[in-house]
């Protein structure tokens, strides 16, 4: 884990965010995850309500995917650059399973002194399934005005 | 046959506040698993330009009220949890979201459709949230699709 500084003038479109890899997901987490978030719906915690509800048995809140990619940002632009961040939710995240989140740079502009990246982002599973996928921008410090 | 919901954009839900604390925003980044110490270390917080941790990008996902929150949603629209799938959230941040600040916190429905997918009809409620610090500037906007399995 590192917690360098990115800085502008270092970031060049095209570039990959460093690959970060959550998981194997267990039923702790996401009972981790619902007392931290707030999110109790059963269908995340209880395996016979998610398969009567047409589930085939719980995943994982969407929200905790989300705070994967949303770490694999921070960890590469720190933490309070993110400006903006979004995604879809397209796959679910099952029990066991390994949630690999990528990142890539669209994106550069400079705007008031303000520097911001713009990069996608996705995470996917061990099976190759896209999970979540969406977009993000950080404002970053430059080498040039601090 | 598929369920018919109550059509509600433009529904408005009471505001609410919202303190946030200190040791919410630790246990919302370790049940992440996201150990950056500007979230839980109170001596690193202090050194950095914020003056204490703040909170992960996607923290506002914990502001809730019982009067606007998704089971409110779900009674509103006339259906219960186990149709509820989230199908897409965003968040814009003006500021981090710092511990022992009170925000105000406004939420409407925005929007709401049908499509039809691969694994049957279903409906998309669009929810916006809007987050202001004790000042009334605006720190946060949320922006959510609830998606219900018709």
């Amino acid at each position: 884990m590192r917690y360098a500084r990115l800085y502008f003038e270092d970031v060049q479109v095209g570039d990959e965010l460093p690959a970060l890899v959550k998981g194997p997901i267990q039923q702790i987490q996401l009972t981790r995850y619902a007392g931290a978030s707030g999110d109790f719906n059963p269908i995340h915690q209880d395996d016979e309500f998610a398969k009567a509800a047409g589930m085939g048995g719980v995943f994982a809140h969407g929200m905790l995917s989300m705070g994967f990619v949303a770490q694999a940002v921070t960890d590469w632009a720190g933490a309070g650059s993110v400006r903006k961040i979004g995604v879809r939710f397209t796959a679910l995240v099952r029990l066991k399973d390994t949630v690999t989140c990528k990142g890539r740079v669209l994106a550069k502009s400079s705007k008031d002194d303000v520097h911001t990246v713009d990069v996608e982002i996705w995470a996917e599973t061990q099976k190759g399934d896209k999970v979540v996928s969406g977009k993000a921008t950080v404002a970053v410090p430059s080498r040039v005005q601090g | 046959m598929p369920i018919q919901l109550n059509h509600i954009v433009g529904k408005e839900y009471p505001p609410f506040a919202v303190t946030v604390e200190r040791g919410k925003i630790k246990e919302f980044a370790g049940a992440i698993g996201d150990l950056n110490p500007f979230y839980l270390d109170d001596a690193v917080g202090r050194a950095s330009e914020w003056g204490d941790v703040i909170a992960p990008p996607t923290f506002a996902i914990t502001f809730r009220d019982e009067q606007a929150d998704t089971g409110t949603l779900l009674r509103d629209l006339g259906t219960d949890v186990s149709r509820l799938l989230h199908g897409e959230q965003e968040f814009e941040i003006y500021q981090p979201l710092r511990p022992g600040e009170t925000y105000l916190c406004r939420s409407r429905v925005v929007d709401q459709y049908e499509k039809s997918g691969k694994s049957g009809p279903m409906a998309f409620v669009v929810r916006e949230t809007a987050v202001t610090d004790r000042h009334n500037e605006i720190v946060a906007k949320a922006r959510g699709i609830t998606v219900v399995r018709l």
